[in-house]
């Protein structure tokens, strides 16, 4: 029989028993619409904690501590230097690199002044890290300016206090005294700040300088990684360390490193990379994938109401489609007399097993639509904190979701057929002989 | 006179049920030949096994003992699928209570067993309408079964039996369930169609007076050919 014959009449045999068929593809459509939106919530929530994760800080960057601790749990010491840094960057999957490296300073102005944490980093190697200006430009550096360039992190402006009577430096109304436009001036010397307490200058003792800062920018609070830091360009920094030796702990080589890895795919990889050549590494996906486990089985639950639903959906057309064969014992005998051959009726019968398939798949997914557009609605009214889920989640129903949910019905259908289409298959030819 | 050709060889052929613990002797060792272009009539009373050799002879079901051979084949050695597709290349068969299909017009009853050779809709179609005007219901094409008489449904039975061209038709009981006159009309029919495109026409009935329109009657009693003749009844 020609394809579009067999499909015709597949079709009209369903349409025959138009109620019996239309319930059967309820059921199937209640049970693709459980699962597609379980699945869906179980993505939204995964979704949700990525995200989550991703705001806190960038889930490509590792971080590289000095030094591991070996089996026994002895440390081994191994430092973080220029060389080593090298090494990191021949790494494959390996963007970039940023040493850390860290100066404690003071920053005053005026009779006011606060502590500042400066990272020395360059320009380019600070974009990819992400680090995001509020305003202004990345810090440079250039030998024999009268100045040395700074951006604050977001909260150094409001920090400032007096160190004689520890008044934090805002007027009546709350705004801070120093703005953008103040004076700034950086020392490492702390008698620079507090004076002499002990009343004695050590021997050989020699004022601290200070230097004057311009301030070129500020950058943003979403930095989650390096709110903290105030920036200087590199070579700044390491100009600074060398001229106040006395007064900075100027440890050889950095504390520790950030690498940023091309994908999150990579990071696995680069990490055991690391951590061969001898240092201890972490990384924010620890954290989401220890999020996910606890998430598993939540979706695992979800998951197998849905599977339930649609088991049962299963029976139910298995049960149609031997309702069906049992009524029509006597037709498939004729057509069996009048030549309809044995493939033909097993693909008749799979046929309509794939048509409820079909139309419960699409009905389902069109109702899983629906369903996820009412629960985002109410998500986004609150619902989901009383639920104590943590996060607001959305249900999200990708495009290999919905495409899958239908190819699974259908598959769900087929099976169903496949043991009534075999049993139509050997009905005797004879049934259409006997006469009522 | 044509030359005659043995179009069905049945030899020595046996059919026996098995109800509970006892076995039913439904045919005894049946022999027979028939010509191409025949038209034959099987009669005999209730339970002498008439309808077990029509089914066994349209290979709907399978014999215990002999061999049938048409067109020099064995149909007693072939599968199910093989006697499907021989039915649906040799075989067109008028059934007794019509056996249409209720939610098909007569047209689309008709071509039904064409789609089952794949053919396409268009010559479906004008193989059916030509050979329902043949069984004189041009005019009822577009009718469903209920909306005709048991004689209409049964002219519509046989254009389905006739609509493949087959070389051999089989008819069981087709006026069993027409009144006296309406079976007389139905007979006519499809012994002038069959005669005419020279078809070999095998009936079973237990009708007498039915079978006066076939060229030779088989009688069978208890599961044996009991007598037959070049159409002993007409003669007397």
């Amino acid at each position: 029989m020609k394809f579009f014959d067999l499909l015709q009449t597949a079709f009209l045999n369903l349409w025959r028993r138009k109620l019996r068929a239309i319930l059967t593809v309820l059921g199937l459509v209640v049970g693709i619409t459980s699962i597609v939106v379980m699945i869906s919530l179980g993505l939204g929530i995964e979704k949700a904690t990525l995200d989550f994760y991703e705001s806190m800080g960038s889930l490509t960057i590792i971080d590289v501590q000095a030094g591991s601790y070996s089996e026994d749990g002895k440390y081994v010491e191994k430092k973080i230097d220029d060389q080593s840094i090298a090494a990191f960057e021949g790494v494959p999957g390996v963007q970039a690199v940023l040493p850390m490296l860290n100066l404690y300073g003071l920053v005053t102005s005026g009779k006011y002044f606060t502590n500042l944490q400066i990272l020395g980093v360059d320009a380019g190697t600070a974009e990819t890290f992400g680090f995001t200006l509020a305003e202004g430009a990345m810090p440079t550096y250039s030998r024999g300016a009268r100045s040395y360039e700074i951006v604050f992190s977001p909260w150094v402006l409001q920090s400032f206090y007096n160190p004689k009577t520890w008044q934090v430096a805002v007027d009546r109304e709350g705004n801070s005294l120093i703005t953008k436009n103040s004076r700034f001036r950086l020392t490492f010397d702390w008698m620079n700040v507090y004076g002499n307490q002990s009343m004695e200058t050590p021997e050989g003792y020699t004022p601290g300088k200070f230097y004057r800062l311009e301030l070129v920018g500020v950058l943003s609070e979403e930095n989650y990684n390096y709110s903290w830091y105030s920036l200087m360009a590199k070579d700044a920094v390491l100009r600074l360390m060398k001229e106040n030796k006395d007064f900075v702990y100027a440890q050889e080589g950095y504390q520790s490193a950030q690498i940023k890895c091309v994908t999150m795919d990579e990071v696995a990889s680069v990490r055991q990379a690391v951590m061969e050549l001898g240092y201890t590494t972490y990384s924010a996906l620890d954290m989401v994938e220890q999020a996910q486990e606890q998430t598993r089985m939540l979706r695992a639950v979800l998951g197998a109401i849905g599977a339930v639903a649609l088991l049962v959906a299963a029976i139910g057309i298995m049960n149609t489609m031997m309702m069906s064969i049992y009524e029509r014992t006597r037709e498939i005998g004729i057509i069996k007399v009048l030549g309809c051959r044995m493939g033909n009726i097993v693909t008749m019968f799979l046929m309509e097993a794939l048509l409820i398939g079909f139309f419960g798949g699409l009905f389902g997914l069109g109702l899983s639509y629906g369903a996820s557009a009412l629960i985002n609605l109410w998500m986004a009214r609150g619902g989901g904190m009383g639920m104590g889920m943590g996060l607001p989640f959305q249900s999200v129903i990708p495009l290999y979701l919905a495409a899958g949910g239908v190819l699974f019905s259908m598959v769900v259908a087929l099976i169903s057929g496949l043991y009534p289409a075999l049993r139509a298959m050997r009905l005797s030819a004879l049934a259409a002989i006997r006469n009522e | 006179m044509e030359e005659k050709e043995v179009l069905l060889d049945v030899r020595n052929l046996s059919k026996t049920y098995r109800v509970g613990s006892v076995d039913i002797h439904a045919l005894r060792g049946v022999t027979l030949q028939i010509q191409k272009g025949e038209s034959v009539c099987i009669i005999g009373r209730s339970g002498s096994g008439k309808s077990t050799l029509l089914n066994l002879l349209a290979g709907l079901e399978r014999v215990s003992g002999g061999e049938i051979v048409i067109a020099g084949k064995r149909l007693d050695r072939m599968s199910e699928g093989e006697l499907i597709r021989f039915r649906q290349r040799h075989v067109g068969f008028v059934f007794q209570s019509f056996n249409l299909m209720p939610y098909y017009t007569a047209l689309e009853n008709v071509a039904f067993p064409l789609a089952f050779r794949g053919m396409a809709r268009r010559e479906r179609n004008r193989d059916a309408k030509h050979i329902l005007q043949e069984v004189g219901l041009e005019t009822h094409l577009r009718h469903k079964p209920a909306q005709m008489s048991g004689g209409q449904q049964q002219r519509v039975g046989i254009a389905r039996a006739l609509v493949t061209n087959p070389e051999l038709v089989f008819a069981d009981e087709p006026t069993g369930n027409l009144d006296f006159a309406t079976g007389d009309e139905v007979m006519r029919t499809i012994c002038d169609i069959c005669k005419a495109a020279g078809r070999t026409l095998i009936m079973v009935t237990h009708d007498a007076h039915i079978a006066s329109f076939a060229d030779r009657v088989i009688t069978l009693l208890d599961g044996r050919v009991v007598e037959d003749s070049s159409n002993p009844l007409e003669e007397k």
